[in-house]
């Protein structure tokens, strides 16, 4: 009898374990060796903080679409080559630009070619074992019906947000650190590409500032520079970072002044940034960031 | 042979718990991301122990970068469980510049807009009042271009 129960319990263990960690495909034995950590210039907190402050997947979508820019398929990645991404290195980088990628199609309400990336992110998040927090068949539901497009949206970007997280908690902050870079370099792309098309002294002024996140970025390659990918990357993200050393942001000061409005507490800031980029230099960020993006991606 | 049953048992109830408790705080934050009704960004997660008597209250930091001409909108949304009541402040270098919880007058908000004219790396803190225990989800959205 006793026998009996202990058997229903360890089969009870090894179904709830299955369950509740998702983790199933962390337990394959999958070869990291392209990666490696690196001694840190900078603290485990510090790149925590610079890979989280990384603006989300949909922001400069957003911005784009909100500027009442056409929606263009040519600013997408192609998805047709994903599995001949082999490494870690390689399938982190790309869930990056997919993501990014993602929230443009989203944003667009594109849910006919969304399809096509969920898929490309699902099997590069299972590459790197993060596949359990990308719900694939909710997401595709969501898509091939084109409604409840804001639970698509939710679920896409959260799913991105809790793979980035997973990995930071589990030491891979190397994995995570090229997703984010995925989605930056996708999105300053995006934008410098929008800006070569349809000029808008907003655009101009979003890539300018563009400035402060990047020199972050690069001290978090920088960490990782040993290893010859990153190695390759940091040199390409240089490239693009030189061009801004001589972009200026100066700050006007200002109190910030909240107000109530119909119940919704508003906090207004009137200390204002900005930014101050010649047309030469956009158009050479806009060259450059063109150039840097086509050759990462096929890194 | 019972402690083995004790053991046994005692593992399975953590799975288990652990299990709900991670599809909880995640329709906590579906929840509170539909809630702002507006394009969902990112979400903070935190669950905090209660402060040591005297002693500063426990908060939670998040970095992020909020860019100029842009409206977001921050939500924060208790677990069902929280003792505490959460609060959730955004600072700029060390200067607060917007708060669910307004000292003067000790209103609360469960969301506050924030018209975003400086792009920088911005910090959230998250607490819960009179240094309680609580687990609470923090949420940043894009509301519009300004």
């Amino acid at each position: 009898m006793i026998k009996k129960v202990i058997y229903v319990l360890l089969a009870m263990i090894l179904i709830a374990s299955c369950k509740s960690g998702g983790d199933k495909a962390d337990s394959l034995d999958l070869d990291d060796s392209d990666i490696v950590r690196g001694e840190l210039e900078v603290s485990g907190e510090v790149m925590q903080d610079i890979i989280q402050s990384v603006s989300s997947p949909v922001e400069m979508a957003a911005l784009v679409k909100g500027l009442g820019v056409e929606f263009s398929n040519k600013y997408l990645a192609p998805t047709d080559d994903v599995d001949e991404l082999t490494t870690s290195f390689q399938k982190a980088y790309h869930l990056g630009i997919y993501g990014a990628d993602l929230g443009y199609l989203n944003m667009y309400n594109k849910t006919a070619n969304v399809i096509d990336y969920i898929s490309a992110i699902k099997t590069l998040a299972d590459g790197i074992r993060v596949g359990q927090f990308f719900d694939f068949t909710t997401l595709k539901r969501l898509a091939q019906s084109s409604q409840n497009l804001d639970s698509l949206m939710y679920l896409s970007v959260h799913s991105f947000n809790q793979m980035d997280q997973y990995l930071r908690d589990n030491n891979r902050s190397n994995l995570s650190a090229l997703m984010v870079i995925g989605v930056w370099v996708e999105g300053q792309y995006l934008a410098t590409q929008v800006a070569k098309e349809a000029p808008h002294p907003d655009l101009a002024e979003r890539i300018g500032e563009q400035k402060i996140i990047l020199e972050k970025l690069i001290l978090i390659v920088k960490n990782f520079a040993k290893n010859k990918q990153f190695e390759n990357l940091l040199t390409e993200l240089n490239k693009i970072y030189e061009l801004y050393k001589d972009i200026e942001i100066t700050i006007i000061p200002g109190e910030p002044e909240p107000r109530e409005e119909n119940g919704m507490l508003i906090f207004v800031q009137n200390e204002e940034s900005v930014v101050k980029i010649t047309d030469e230099q956009l158009n050479t960020i806009i060259k450059t960031t063109e150039e840097v993006r086509n050759k990462l991606i096929n890194m | 042979m019972k402690k083995l049953i004790f053991l046994l048992s005692s593992i399975l109830f953590v799975a288990l718990y652990s299990h709900i408790q991670a599809q909880d705080i995640s329709q906590v934050v579906a929840q509170c991301a539909a809630a702002a009704d507006a394009v969902y960004l990112k979400d903070y997660v935190v669950n905090l122990d209660a402060s040591t008597p005297g002693g500063a209250p426990n908060q939670a930091r998040f970095a992020l970068m909020l860019s100029k001409n842009t409206k977001y909108r921050f939500s924060i949304c208790p677990a069902p469980n929280s003792e505490g009541e959460p609060i959730l402040q955004l600072y700029d270098m060390n200067v607060m510049v917007g708060s669910t919880f307004i000292e003067a007058t000790g209103k609360d908000f469960h969301m506050f807009d924030f018209n975003c004219q400086k792009s920088a790396i911005y910090h959230i803190f998250i607490s819960f009042k009179e240094g309680k225990a609580g687990e609470a989800v923090g949420v940043l959205s894009f509301v519009k271009r300004l």
